[in-house]
């Protein structure tokens, strides 16, 4: 019974909240809630985890993807990649679907708002010490989109959305409100 | 003490195993994930709706996840979207930035965070939520100077 006990004290560690910023060397992006956190974990496709529906290859850049945090089984959501430039963390961590890495970035934690468990993922580490930075993303985006090479950043010139916008506005609402929206306030 | 064990140890197996899900009907708006939760562009009621339209487009084409915000303030992480298998930037979502609609899919929690595998969307009432008549464009960037 010993044993038992034992093994339940140590089941109920991980609920406890753990600090993961021992040995980051994140860079902070400013942001009210940041809190530098290194971690090791698997990549893994989130929606084959809550739902068992598993494509090959984490689905091949088309799912969200987490990261099961070894610690303590905890599954971190990264929205971001290391890019200030409106990228997602996706695409910089499909080559290590199904890997166990170490992460730094930094979680966004609020007791507060609520948030928490969602991450900014600055660099990823293979187990054989290789470490690269999250910040491929804008270089994927230019390989699909060799039609939409031009100056400024990449959300300028997507096609995509300047399709959207030629139609709907940049707010949302028409051309029409744009145009008056424009004249009132540039 | 060998059942309680064995009870135990299926007990630390469950995480492993895919999570029970709950069908549910929902409106709200489709919102980009980031900024909402980062702070990073302002506050939360000032990086939704019209002000935030093209930031929210950027966000999306981005891959950076696409939430909607349920009336009770509910922040769903959406996975899938109707017929689309593309969560990373795909064109549906794209589309729906900014966008109040109402879904039909399967909830999940885990670890303090709510997904949404959305089957259908019943309705897609547009942009309703007019901000840039209180926060103006945001980021003020978002529209390109004509001057």
């Amino acid at each position: 019974m010993k044993h038992l006990i034992a093994l339940l004290a140590l089941a109920a560690t991980p609920l406890a909240a753990q600090d993961f910023s021992e040995g980051s060397e994140a860079k902070t992006w400013n942001l009210y809630a940041e809190v530098p956190a290194k971690f090791e974990a698997t990549v893994v496709d989130v929606l084959c985890d809550l739902t068992g529906d598993c494509p090959e290859n984490c689905g091949n850049g088309t799912r969200q993807l987490g990261l099961l945090r070894s610690a303590d089984d905890v599954m971190v959501f990264p929205l971001k990649n290391n890019q200030p430039a409106f990228t997602g963390a996706a695409t910089d961590l499909l080559p290590y679907c199904g890997q166990t890495v170490t992460v730094d970035g930094l979680l966004i934690e609020d007791e507060d708002f609520p948030v928490k468990n969602i991450y900014l993922v600055q660099t990823v580490t293979t187990a054989d010490g290789t470490t690269a930075k999250a910040n491929q993303w804008t270089k994927e985006w230019a390989k699909a989109n060799p039609d939409a090479k031009g100056k400024g950043p990449w959300f300028r010139r997507d096609p995509r959305v300047k399709a959207i916008i030629a139609e709907e506005g940049y707010l949302g609402l028409g051309l029409e409100t744009d145009e008056a929206y424009i004249a009132e306030n540039f | 003490m060998r059942l309680l064990l064995s009870l135990f140890l299926s007990a630390l197996a469950l995480p492993a195993l895919a999570a029970e899900g709950t069908r549910i009907q929902v409106k709200g708006e489709i919102i980009d994930t980031w900024c909402y939760y980062s702070g990073v562009m302002g506050g939360p009621d000032s990086v939704v709706g019209s002000a935030h339209h093209t930031c929210a487009l950027w966000c999306s084409a981005g891959g950076i996840p696409v939430g909607m915000l349920a009336e009770d303030g509910t922040v769903y992480m959406i996975l899938k979207m109707a017929g689309d298998e593309n969560a990373n930037g795909g064109d549906t979502i794209l589309k729906m930035a900014a966008h109040t609609v109402e879904v039909d899919g399967m909830h999940y929690t885990r670890d303090g965070l709510d997904y949404l595998v959305v089957s259908d969307v019943v309705s897609d009432l547009d942009i309703q939520n007019k901000t840039h008549e209180d926060y103006g464009n945001v980021p003020s960037f978002s529209i390109p100077d004509p001057n």
